[in-house]
């Protein structure tokens, strides 16, 4: 079906965010995405912070959920509704601090939903305070002495955790677009993570440094090959930043374990439809 | 009449089943029955007991004596315990069974039959066998017509919860919500509903929400610590305009408090549960046919209103079985629910955020204006109820799971009962009820009285008479029967 996804709602993001290249290609996948199938039948959530503005500036059913919760929200979606394609959004405080158990049980879990990490490795919205996955030694008004304690590398915990399909992109709207097909094409689990910068608090330019896995003949079918690509940018200092798949390798999905959800599958319902 | 029998023996060696068969005998004999189980935080090796209370007219408590003791263990404690004392080392759980049901004169046939609904029958009915010619008749008791059933606050829940179209329900384990999570875990697959664990009660609500916005029933269970992680999420229900059901068994806190005990003291957060003012409903039933029948009006109001909608039970009402005589009547109830945008901001009508002082105020007043209706409409429910002798100038006021020890406590006393099932909204009722009293007792299983400050706030009017109990035991009827008796000094 066509949709017109614009809200008309005036954007609240800086000139020039990259958040505007995310929302540009996510409204390009989801406009084809809508086109394979005659029903209104992608839901989205988001979380708390800059990334999940995207929500009123996107015409599209599900909810803008409370800080750190995007995952829960996206399998609770699917078990009320198996048939729904299901997309969740966090900044890099919801998913590696507010919300990484879930992150890391979502991963377990597999239902297909797909997940993508605005990842700009600052709390922006709050104005300038570290998260997990901040360069060591970076300085704002609640931590004077640089931060101290060494980021996170999601991509590995991904990896560990037993996702389906773990990549990583810049924001840059071509590259949001494939990966988003790539990710719709996959069935489980997809976390995306985008390495994007904040032009107010995190200016850095990542993209120079960044190389693409599809170029260099990366296995993404090997796990071993796929961790050692996630170890080449711990997000801190570095040369290189692989881009691209790291790992993909279909699994059974959560829908498909439970037969009281395989049967609303089976069926093209949700529980809406059941009367009792 | 009234028999009580106390049954102890080690977790592991089958103590719980032993008073579940043989409740279910006394029962299919004819007479009420009430058991409570009182158990440690153990899996094995600790010992477990059940009291049995028996009677010929309807009883809905135990009492704190002991007329038969059953121990599946020799101790020399037990000499000091019971008129007659049935010990017996290296005996199965069964051959307890046997001795009991022929202790009261009953047909072995009523025991065989309940032992075919168990594994092992084979060697469960020559264990019940060998009990019943080891013992004689000493209390004979004669077989009576009355249809009972025998069942638990969790069991009612499970059936009010599928009876009113229940679709998802989420939960992670915590005593003693999760004997509910395994009625309704047993029963998925035959009623088509689904129940999963998740990974904490954080993930379990907002897992709820994300069901219940692509319109299933959805419902949660769990206790007081896990209970205080998911109000965040409950708080986002109320400005979303989310229907969920919660089911809320509480245990003695603060803390970790006592985990497999029971208490009363989660009033206060059940009723201020969430950050932000947003309508919700609170209720307590007292026992097992209340809790069945809570369960139909909780998923129409909270799909009509799109509310939270709490039941706060404890573990002496989920795990405590009662006879029950009527059929709870559970009312139907639409899914009201399609998938829009929905938003943890306060939002304009779009779903978009909003900042707007004029929007913000229209949505508070739409909210305060719910509340108002839900109060009005809740009237058409049973908000309390009026019990014992209803012409007296004394009055207990109690609610939950102290129903049953205050009912039998004052079945032969000049004192009315008034019981709050519906905390929030607050019945207008109940004041001019109050106000005809000459005495009132307030009577809970906590030690700083909601229910006083409750009424306090609600009526203006302050009880300072109170019988309060929080070592973590439910009342004894007969204890509580004094105690009322000392608090309005001769009136009866």
């Amino acid at each position: 079906m066509k949709k017109e996804l614009n809200t008309g709602v005036k954007s609240t993001w800086c000139p020039g965010c990259n958040n505007f290249m995310v929302l540009a290609g996510l409204k390009n996948a989801i406009a084809k995405e809508l086109e394979k199938s005659d029903k209104d039948d992608i839901a989205i959530v988001t979380g708390i912070g800059c990334h999940a503005k995207l929500f009123d500036y996107i015409n599209m059913n599900g909810i803008n959920t409370l800080h750190g919760r995007v995952l829960p929200m996206c399998l609770g979606i699917k078990t009320g509704n198996p048939n729904l394609k299901v997309i969740g959004f966090s900044g890099d405080g919801d998913a590696y601090a507010e919300g990484i158990e879930h992150l890391i049980h979502a991963a377990r879990y597999n239902a297909d939903v797909k997940y993508v990490v605005m990842n700009n490795q600052v709390f922006a919205l709050t104005v300038g305070q570290p998260t997990p996955t901040t360069k060591l030694g970076f300085k704002g008004k609640t931590n004077p002495e640089g931060v101290k304690l060494s980021p996170l590398n999601p991509i590995r915990i991904m990896l560990a955790s037993g996702a389906s399909f773990v990549a990583r992109v810049s924001s840059d709207v071509k590259q949001i677009e494939w990966i988003l097909e790539e990710a719709f094409k996959h069935k489980g689990f997809a976390f995306i993570e985008i390495l994007q910068s904040c032009l107010i608090f995190n200016n850095i330019n990542l993209k120079e440094k960044m190389y693409l896995l599809e170029k260099e003949g990366h296995n993404k079918g090997d796990m071993g090959s796929a961790m050692k690509k996630a170890e080449e940018f711990n997000y801190d200092s570095t040369d290189k930043i692989p881009i691209g798949i790291f790992y993909q390798k279909e699994r059974e999905i959560f829908e498909d374990k439970f037969k009281q959800l395989k049967d609303l599958k089976n069926k093209g319902i949700s529980w809406k439809d059941i009367q009792r | 009449m009234k028999i009580n029998i106390l049954i102890k023996g080690q977790a592991g060696k089958g103590p719980n089943i032993l008073a579940k068969i043989i409740g279910n005998v006394f029962t299919k004999w004819g007479y009420y029955i009430f058991i409570s189980r009182d158990y440690g935080s153990f899996i094995r090796g600790g010992t477990n007991s059940n009291q049995i209370t028996i009677s010929d007219k309807l009883i809905m408590s135990n009492e704190n004596k002991t007329d038969v003791l059953v121990s599946l263990e020799k101790n020399e404690d037990n000499l000091f315990i019971g008129k007659k004392v049935i010990e017996k080392e290296g005996e199965e759980n069964m051959y307890f069974a046997g001795r009991l049901a022929k202790l009261f004169g009953i047909d072995f046939e009523f025991l065989e039959e309940e032992l075919k609904k168990l594994g092992h029958f084979e060697d469960n009915l020559a264990n019940a066998k060998k009990g019943y010619d080891d013992e004689e008749i000493k209390f004979k008791l004669e077989k009576r017509n009355i249809f009972l059933k025998l069942l638990n606050g969790a069991e009612t829940s499970a059936e009010g919860a599928i009876k009113s179209g229940l679709d998802t329900y989420f939960a992670y384990p915590m005593t003693p919500a999760t004997s509910l999570m395994i009625e309704l875990a047993a029963k998925q697959y035959e009623k088509n509903f689904f129940v999963l664990e998740l990974e904490n009660e954080i993930a379990v609500v907002n897992a709820a929400l994300g069901a219940a916005i692509t319109g299933a029933k959805s419902m949660i269970g769990t206790s007081g610590g896990g209970f205080d992680l998911m109000t965040e999420a409950l708080s986002m229900s109320g400005v979303a305009e989310i229907p969920i059901v919660v089911y809320l068994a509480s245990r003695p806190g603060p803390g970790t408090g006592v985990a497999t005990y029971t208490s009363q003291g989660d009033m206060d957060i059940a009723r201020h549960f969430g950050h932000g003012e947003f309508p919700r409903v609170l209720t307590a039933p007292g026992d097992p046919t209340e809790s069945e029948e809570v369960m139909g009006q909780a998923f129409y109001l909270s799909q009509k209103y799109k509310i939270p909608f709490l039941i706060l039970t404890d573990k002496h009402l989920a795990e405590s079985l009662y006879s029950c005589e009527k059929d709870a009547v559970v009312i139907k109830s639409q899914k009201n629910i399609t998938l829009g945008r929905y938003n943890s901001y306060e939002s304009d009508e779009k779903g978009v955020a909003t900042e707007n002082p004029e929007i913000i105020k229209k949505n508070i007043e739409n909210r305060l204006r719910k509340k108002e209706n839900i109060a009005w409409e809740c009237e058409n429910f049973e908000m309390f109820k009026i019990h014992g002798k209803k012409d007296s100038k004394n009055a207990v006021i109690f609610w939950g799971s102290t129903k049953g020890a205050v009912l039998d406590a004052i079945s032969e006393l000049d004192v009315k009962g008034i019981q709050i099932i519906y905390l929030e909204p607050f019945s207008s009722k109940i004041a001019d009820e109050l106000k005809k009293m000459n005495k009132i007792i307030v009577i809970e299983n906590n030690a700083t009285s909601p229910l006083s400050a409750l009424i306090a706030e609600k009526t203006g009017i302050m009880i300072k008479d109170k019988i309060l109990r929080y070592d973590g035991w439910p009342f004894f009827s007969d204890e509580l029967r004094k105690e009322i008796e000392n608090k309005i000094g001769g009136n009866s």
